[in-house]
């Protein structure tokens, strides 16, 4: 009985400590962002870069484009890529489009940085374009007989152009705004301003209680329920209520309760923005630096959406929604779970396994990545977990590469569209490129020469050149005879 | 009696794009038959690259979002 409680009170501290203040500040406008990168941004705005004859030097850049801005799920993912495939550019691009999507978009790009720390979310930015765009053009390279049976289908399907308004661009950028200010974390946006006391006597006492309630090791990196925690899980129970009245049926039309459920949203981000500490006189409200740009941020949100159509707005608005109740339900029980289990987890077993940036930790990793499936983002918080259990950075890397890559439901959809030789192509690259990034991201970490991983970099492509022209010339050879 | 197909493989906006074409079907006492489409070749065979998309008498009238109710009377209605 004992035991069971230890990991229920594993799992609601973790649950605690993703729902704090700086993780607010993120997921909130992230999930804005989402919804506006679907409802405003035309598809065709990037897509008319991805037809048929589009020139290479621009449908492969436009593909990663299109995984960043375009595909946060796989209502778009599925559908592009086989029309990519099939109607559009081609292999190579369908294929950067897919690596590209689930790493590239703003949600993982945004709860990675906010979890692991900018670099690291930086890192996977860079490297998962970079190898992105390297695996297509080997995929183009190794199938390129496959596309030209398809030049005979039509493209209209890219022939259409679209461009962002002006509206939908202050949006995005004054949402962009909003999440900068609440997460950076630089001079003044932390200083404070301006402090008051309130009077409220009660405020030690219930610290003292939360912290009874959800008890937490400082030792092991766990924070603990704040009092303004416990505020904010409270304001996003009242959302949740507002938002299931106000937003199921927006795209019909706004409601009273649309209101309160964005009055709320704005409520919660500025409460996460404030400084507050429980002690004897009262609760201390803080006003920072970040209080204040967070604010004006809104405010600049909330102009640029007025000038927003109606049905625009409203599609906006559903498409946040959707995201939220999509991605946010799963994540809260990712997170739980993740916090039973880490109660489970000796660190002496991933220290053993994934101490080291080695190859074989990395391949681990990569394995453990291809064999495990976890909702959208339900993977940062496990990276999180084995970082806290004494996993080396790099192997950690390959691991966050491989797992929201490659999984067997994400395989099978995409053997349905490109048959299994290909798909079997994709995977053993994906594998051996994720192995690569984590070695080669490990070896930075610990300080290795830059001049040493370029070079690593460059032998192994060099290494991969040779083998595609050998298989090139093993395939070629008999046509030849 | 119109045809009306679902495209999409089970994600939230499909469903929610069939209950309102359901809804504006039932409102204006239109006939219809509903098919819902999760075959991703069979999807593919329309020019969409988002779903859901809406399909009636095979004619594709909207993807990538949910149409109101009034939009999809037109449609029917045409």
């Amino acid at each position: 009985m004992d035991t069971v409680l230890h990991l229920i009170n594993g799992g609601a501290g973790n649950l605690a400590a993703y729902l704090a203040a700086h993780v607010l500040l993120c997921l909130l406008p992230a999930f804005f962002i989402a919804g506006a990168m679907t409802a405003l941004i035309p598809k065709a705005s990037v897509t008319r870069w991805l037809g048929r004859n589009t020139p290479y030097r621009v449908s492969y850049p436009a593909a990663a484009a299109a995984g960043s801005l375009l595909a946060v799920c796989s209502c778009t993912i599925v559908p592009l890529f086989a029309g990519i495939y099939k109607k559009g550019a081609g292999l190579g691009p369908a294929i950067t489009f897919l690596f590209f999507a689930p790493a590239g978009n703003v949600l993982a790009l945004a709860y990675t940085g906010s979890i692991l720390g900018p670099e690291f979310a930086f890192a996977r930015f860079v490297l998962c374009l970079l190898f992105g765009i390297g695996i297509g053009l080997l995929m183009a390279l190794l199938f390129w007989r496959d596309d030209a049976s398809h030049d005979a289908a039509t493209d209209t399907l890219f022939a259409e152009k679209g461009r962002v308004g002006p509206a939908a661009t202050g949006v995005l950028l004054a949402l962009v705004a909003v999440l900068i200010a609440g997460t950076l974390k630089v001079w003044p946006l932390t200083a404070t301003v301006a402090t008051a006391t309130l009077p409220l006597p009660w405020a030690e006492g219930w610290q003292a209680t939360l912290f009874r309630l959800v008890p937490f090791d400082a030792a092991r990196g766990e924070e603990g329920v704040s009092v303004q925690g416990s505020l904010l899980i409270g304001l996003l129970f009242l959302i949740g209520l507002a938002a299931w009245k106000g937003l199921e049926n927006i795209v019909e039309g706004a409601n009273r309760w649309t209101w309160v459920a964005l009055a709320l949203v704005a409520a919660t981000l500025l409460l996460a923005a404030l400084r507050l500490t429980a002690g004897q006189a009262g609760l201390e409200v803080s006003i920072t630096g970040r209080t204040l740009a967070v604010g004006i941020a809104l405010g600049a949100v909330w102009h640029q959406a007025r000038r927003l159509e109606g049905e625009t707005w409203r599609a906006w608005l559903w498409e946040s929604w959707r995201f939220v109740q999509q991605i946010f339900g799963l994540l809260i029980v990712g997170v739980f779970v993740v916090g039973i289990v880490r109660q489970l987890v000796q660190p002496e077993w991933i220290q053993a396994l994934a101490g080291r940036n080695d190859l074989l930790a990395n391949v681990v990793a990569v394995a453990f990545g291809v064999f495990m499936y976890f909702p959208t983002l339900v993977e940062v918080p496990v990276a999180h977990m084995f970082l806290d259990l004494g996993m080396h950075r790099g192997p950690l890397l390959a691991y966050l590469m491989a797992d929201p890559e490659l999984s067997l439901q994400s395989i099978l959809m995409v053997a349905a569209v490109i048959g299994r030789p290909k798909t079997f192509t994709y995977v053993a690259l994906v594998a051996l490129f994720s192995v690569v990034a984590g070695l080669l991201y490990g070896a930075w970490v610990d300080g290795v020469h830059p001049g040493w991983i370029a070079a690593g970099l460059l032998a192994f492509m060099g290494a991969l050149a040779a083998m595609l022209s050998w298989m090139l010339g093993r395939r070629t050879a008999p046509a030849r005879a | 009696m119109k045809t009306v197909k679902i495209l999409g493989s089970g994600c939230a906006n499909c469903r929610k794009l069939e209950a309102v074409a359901r809804e504006a079907a039932t409102s204006a006492g239109i006939d219809a038959e509903f098919v819902k489409v999760t075959d991703m070749k069979a999807i593919m065979a329309y020019d969409l690259i988002s779903t859901p998309g809406l399909v009636i008498e095979e004619k594709l009238v909207s993807s990538g979002r949910i149409p109101t109710q009034a939009e999809i009377l037109q449609w029917m209605q045409a």
